[in-house]
């Protein structure tokens, strides 16, 4: 008989780097948002990016995670080529 | 005839400071910790014959070394600097903040938080911190200990 001795709130491990996936892209965002010049922009992208992931902390299902990984860095993607095409 | 170049060196530059020193003496006054204030001789050790005859004919000049730099790191403004960042976040009640009060444990704050707060600190100090030793700062002490570590600050 298996049982397990992981404590039962403990992630799968696929849970458990996909978590890493999602800080570390919240992460580059905020990295990504500090290179923007004016003050008051950075401000309210950074607001926008603590909302989305805020609101959408709770999710549990794999896929609906996977694909908001995906939009997060197509944002982030968007994001870094108007930086470059600004010249900042 | 290097000796004559040298000193020629010195006299143009013992001319140039005094000059700065006439109009300058309230900017390096200010950045008094930095300065080194010496005569000409004390800065060569080898050539000390042929310049000590130099400005030892040339009045007493002092040669001001102006040095750009932030204040020496210590551990008790390294956590006094810590805990004020902490202060300043919105999402922490600062009669609540101690130097062990885990974030996510005591403060009440989630991973998202945890990840704003290192870059704040990233800010605040000046240098990145990789995401793998990021995740593990949980307590402000942690993370005063964390910066001591990376700049090198004993006690």
């Amino acid at each position: 008989m298996a049982v397990s001795r992981l404590p039962p709130a403990a992630l799968s491990f696929k849970q458990f780097l996909q978590r890493q996936k999602v800080l570390g892209i919240y992460r580059d965002l905020l990295r990504t948002i500090r290179k923007i010049p004016l003050e008051s922009n950075r401000r309210y992208l950074r607001d926008w990016a603590r909302e989305e992931f805020k609101r959408n902390k709770s999710e549990t299902d794999q896929d609906v995670i996977r694909m908001m990984i995906t939009q997060a860095n197509n944002h982030l993607e968007d994001l870094r080529k108007s930086l470059s095409l600004a010249g900042c | 005839m290097a000796a004559r170049i040298i000193a020629r060196c010195v006299r143009s530059l013992n001319h140039r400071s005094v000059y700065f020193n006439r109009v300058n003496t309230a900017a390096t006054l200010t950045a008094a910790p930095l300065t080194h204030g010496r005569t000409f001789s004390h800065l060569t050790n080898g050539h000390k014959s042929p310049l000590a005859q130099i400005s030892g004919s040339s009045f007493q000049v002092f040669q001001w070394r102006a040095y750009g730099d932030l204040p020496p790191l210590t551990l008790e403004t390294i956590h006094d600097r810590v805990l004020y960042v902490l202060k300043l976040y919105d999402k922490i009640n600062p009669e609540k903040l101690q130097a062990t009060s885990h974030f996510m444990k005591d403060l009440g704050l989630d991973s998202l938080d945890q990840v704003e707060i290192i870059m704040a600190m990233e800010d605040e100090f000046g240098f990145e911190i990789p995401d793998a030793e990021a995740e593990k700062l949980m307590t402000p002490q942690e993370i005063a200990q964390y910066i001591a570590d990376k700049k090198d600050v004993y006690e």
